[in-house]
C-alpha cells in the first residue's frame, strides 16, 4: 500500500556510506595532541585543563591549539589539514549546544578520516545531536565522552573538576580501550 | 456496493495514508496531504525554476532541498500549487540569512520563521495581512509556513530531539507568514524599503525568538506610544549581551498614530534604538550584568537593546479595529539581511 505515496526525506547522504576511524596509538607518552575548541563559554579553558593533565599524567609532549570560530560547522579543512599534519590525536570541544555538539562530532570523524584519532567532549544534554550527527555520517556508536550539564556556568576550578573526571574516558578512546565505533 | 460504502471505503484509505506517513515518521504532529507524482508535477509546472536546483542546504549535514523536494513537503503541508512561487520564494528570503546558514534550525532557541510577503500576490492567492494575521484560519499564510518546517524536518533531516535541540520552541513555530498591510500601511511597503519597485511580488524572512503583544489604546501622543513599545522592547529577559534585538509588527491604528504625528519607520526605528536601553543597575538586578562596557551598543547607561536602527525591522500588518501591536525578536548573532526576495 502506499507505494503512490511519494517520500518526502532525503536520500541518505553521500558520506554515510561507514566511516572509518583512525589505528589507535598505544599510549599518549610522548605524542603531540591536538585541542580543537569551538567559541562556546569555557571550551577554551576545558581544552586546556584536559591538555595540562595529559602533559602532567600521561607524557604528552606538545599541545597544539586551535579555535574555530562557527560553532555549526566543521572548523576549515585548512585548520583540520593543519592539526592532523601536526597531532598524533585530537581533543574536540565542547559540544554545548543544539549545533555545535553534532559538528563536534562531525570534526571528531574529520579528523578520523584525515587518519588522526581524535575524541569530543560533549555536555550530557546533547548527547542525542551527537549520535544523530554519528549516524548521519555512517559511524553509528562513534564514541565520545561525556561531561555533564551545564558547561558554561562553571568556575576555573570546576572546569578542571570536569576535565579530571573524563580524563580515563577520554584517553580511553584515543588509545583504543574503549570501544570508539560499533 | 452502495455509493456510501464505497465513498467510506475511499475515506479510509485516505485516512490509512495519512496514518502511513505518521508512521514513517513525515509529519510535524498534523495530518499531511499524501504527495502523488501528479501533485508534485501541478507544484513544479507553477515556477519555471528547475525541479534539480538547490534551494535550501544545511551542509554542515550534508543535506540540499531541491525545487522538486520542496514541492514535495508544500504538497504535504497542504499548499495549493499557486503558492509554490511564494515557498521558493521564503527559501531565497530564508537562505540568506545568516542565522539560517550557522545552524539556526538546530539550536536550542527553537526560532520560528516568519515569512512576510508583499505585493499584489496577497490578494491573488488569499494571503492574509488584516484580522487575525499571526493566528490560523487562512490557508496560504498556515501552509506556506508549515512548508517551510516539513523541508526542514523531511529534507534537512533537522528532526526534534536529534539534530533539532530546542529547549521549549515557540508558539508560531512553522506558522507565522504574513501579509503587509500595504493597504492601510501608511508608510511605503517592506519590500520597497529594501529597494524593490512598488508593486513587485516578494518575500522577506527572519527568524524569531517570540513575539509579545503591547496592548495601548490609551494614548494619542507618539512619544507616549513609543515609551510602551520601549518597555517591552528593553525587558531584561531578552538581553543577552549586544545581540539582543527588538523588531516591531505595528498594527494599524498604531502604524498611523506615528504616521499622522509625522514620524517615519525611519523616525520609529531611530527612537527605539535610542531609547530601548537597560540601565546596568537593571541587568546587574537581574544577574545580567556586563564587565566589558566599551563595547559595541553598551555606553555609560547600559545596553541598546538593539544592534542598530535598520536592524529594527518595522511592517504594519492586522486589523484596523484596535490599537495592539506585537514586538517581536529577531533571533541571530549576526543580523538580519534587510532583502526582499521577487517571486
Amino acid at each position: 500500500m502506499f507505494e503512490a505515496m511519494i517520500d518526502p526525506t532525503a536520500r541518505p547522504a553521500t558520506s554515510a556510506t561507514g566511516a572509518a576511524l583512525a589505528p589507535r596509538p598505544a599510549r599518549l607518552a610522548g605524542l603531540t595532541v591536538g585541542l580543537l575548541a569551538n567559541t562556546k563559554k569555557n571550551a577554551e579553558p576545558f581544552l586546556d585543563e584536559v591538555g595540562e593533565l595529559l602533559t602532567a599524567e600521561y607524557g604528552v609532549r606538545n599541545l597544539v591549539r586551535r579555535k574555530k570560530l562557527d560553532i555549526a560547522k566543521t572548523a576549515p579543512a585548512e585548520m583540520r589539514a593543519e592539526l592532523a599534519d601536526a597531532c598524533d590525536v585530537v581533543v574536540v570541544g565542547v559540544g554545548d549546544c543544539g549545533s555545535c555538539s553534532a559538528s563536534a562530532v562531525a570534526d571528531g570523524l574529520e579528523l578520523e578520516a584525515a587518519g588522526v584519532p581524535a575524541v569530543v567532549i560533549c555536555s550530557e544534554a546533547f548527547a542525542a545531536t551527537a549520535d544523530a550527527m554519528a549516524d548521519l555520517k555512517g559511524a553509528k556508536g562513534y564514541g565520545y565522552t561525556r561531561t555533564p550539564h551545564p558547561v558554561a556556568p562553571l568556575e576555573r576550578g570546576e572546569v578542571r573538576e570536569r576535565a579530571r573526571r573524563i580524563l580515563p574516558d577520554l584517553v580511553g578512546i584515543l588509545t583504543g580501550r574503549a570501544t570508539a565505533a560499533a | 456496493m452502495t455509493d456510501v460504502a464505497a465513498d467510506t471505503e475511499r475515506l479510509d484509505y485516505a485516512r490509512a495514508a495519512v496514518e502511513h506517513a505518521y508512521d514513517e515518521g513525515w509529519t510535524d504532529g498534523l495530518p499531511i496531504v499524501p504527495a502523488t507524482a501528479g501533485l508534485v508535477e501541478e507544484f513544479l509546472a507553477a515556477t519555471p525554476r528547475p525541479p534539480e536546483e538547490v534551494i535550501a542546504a544545511a551542509p554542515q549535514l550534508d543535506r540540499e532541498c531541491t525545487v522538486e523536494q520542496a514541492a514535495v513537503n508544500a504538497a504535504m503541508a497542504g499548499c495549493r500549487p499557486e503558492y509554490f512561487p511564494v515557498v521558493l520564494a521564503a527559501w531565497d528570503a530564508l537562505m540568506a540569512q545568516p542565522v539560517v546558514t550557522g545552524g539556526g534550525w538546530q539550536s536550542t532557541s527553537g526560532p520560528a520563521p516568519l515569512i512576510i510577503v508583499n505585493g499584489p500576490i496577497r490578494a491573488e492567492l488569499g494571503i492574509n495581512s488584516t484580522g487575525g494575521v499571526l493566528g490560523p484560519g487562512f490557508r496560504a499564510n498556515a501552509t506556506i509556513a508549515r512548508s517551510i518546517g516539513l523541508v526542514v524536518r523531511n529534507v534537512l533531516g533537522i528532526r526534534p530531539h536529534e539534530l533539532e535541540q530546542a529547549t521549549q520552541g515557540l508558539p508560531g513555530r512553522w506558522t507565522l507568514c504574513v501579509g503587509e498591510n500595504e493597504e492601510e500601511s501608511p508608510w511605503e511597503p517592506l519590500s520597497v524599503e529594501l529597494g524593490l519597485a512598488p508593486g513587485t511580488n516578494a518575500v522577506s524572512a527572519l527568524l524569531l525568538r517570540t513575539c509579545e503583544f503591547v496592548d495601548n489604546r490609551h494614548t494619542t501622543d507618539p512619544e507616549e506610544l513609543l515609551w510602551d513599545f520601549c518597555d517591552t522592547a528593553a525587558r531584561t529577559g531578552t538581553a543577552i549581551g549586544r545581540f539582543s534585538s527588538a523588531g516591531l509588527v505595528l498594527g494599524v491604528e498604531h502604524a498611523q498614530l506615528f504616521a499622522g504625528n509625522g514620524f517615519s519607520k525611519a523616525d520609529v526605528q531611530q527612537w527605539l534604538y535610542d531609547h530601548a536601553i537597560r540601565s546596568h543597575a537593571d541587568l546587574e538586578r537581574a544577574g545580567k550584568g556586563l564587565e566589558d562596557r566599551d563595547a559595541p551598543g553598551i555606553d555609560e547607561y547600559g545596553l541598546h537593546m538593539t544592534p542598530s536602527p535598520e536592524q529594527i525591522p518595522v511592517i504594519v500588518a492586522g486589523a484596523r479595529n484596535a490599537a495592539m501591536s506585537m514586538v517581536v525578536r529577531p533571533f541571530g548573532f549576526r543580523g538580519w539581511t534587510r532583502t526582499a526576495h521577487p517571486l
